[in-house]
């Protein structure tokens, strides 16, 4: 991983909402959702935020690999 | 730049992503984020299924240069050990944001035609679609053997298949 400082300016996405209280996207937001996350997550990657900031700071799940 | 149809080695950070570094120097980051938000209209047997697969540069600076094919034989050999659980499904959403996402597209589908994963039990469903002005590339894999497999191909062209009434 890259240990280069956070960017906390590029780092401002906040905690997901509960599920319950989502409600259904559309189309278009979902596409657009699909690209921010995938954005938001390169970006704080290559910015030096670990995976365990993305999951506990903002919300993010990833797999188990 | 990498001659060998071997790929390379990757590091396996616990529990989250993996990393390689390719011949010249540039390393690279995959990891697996759930997609069961899209498909919430499916049951959680399905929807839980679906994983989106992203590969990075951990450092946008250093570009790669030329084609390395062992990229694409990395890739191929970790989403296949994704996909031999024969439980889950990976879609492969092109990034957009340099305006080369179709460019992208093509080589991910060339990737997984031209090769097959050592158990060749691969199975690719791809489409594209537009909503709101946004053109989105996607690419579904499933192993051969997946249970679901019929289900989770459905459920994924359901996603793809815009209706403008949806919108």
């Amino acid at each position: 991983m890259p240990s280069a400082n956070v960017n906390t300016k590029k780092a401002v996405r906040s905690k997901r909402k509960s599920k319950s209280k989502a409600k259904p996207m559309t189309k278009l937001e979902m596409v657009q959702k699909m690209l921010a996350d995938q954005k938001f997550i390169r970006e704080a990657i290559q910015s030096g935020v670990t995976f365990e900031e993305l999951r506990d700071k903002y919300g993010y799940k990833f797999a188990t690999v | 730049m990498g001659t060998s149809l071997q790929p390379y080695k990757f590091i396996i950070f616990k529990p989250n992503y993996y990393s390689f570094v390719t011949a010249s120097g540039v390393e690279y980051i995959c990891y697996f984020t759930p997609y069961a938000e899209y498909f919430k209209k499916y049951p959680a047997t399905i929807s839980s299924k679906f994983y989106a697969f992203n590969l990075e540069l951990a450092d946008k600076k250093l570009k790669p240069k030329g084609v390395d094919i062992r990229i694409a034989d990395t890739v191929i050999t970790i989403v296949g050990d994704f996909l031999n659980s024969q439980i889950n499904a990976v879609v492969y959403i092109c990034d957009n944001s340099d305006g080369r996402e179709a460019a992208r597209y093509r080589k991910f589908l060339s990737w997984f035609d031209y090769y097959s994963h050592p158990s060749h039990q691969i199975l690719q469903v791809s489409g594209d679609f537009e909503v709101g002005g946004i053109k989105l590339y996607t690419a579904l894999l499933v192993h051969k053997k997946n249970k679901l497999k019929k289900r989770l191909i459905e459920a994924y062209i359901d996603l793809i298949d815009y209706d403008e009434d949806e919108k």
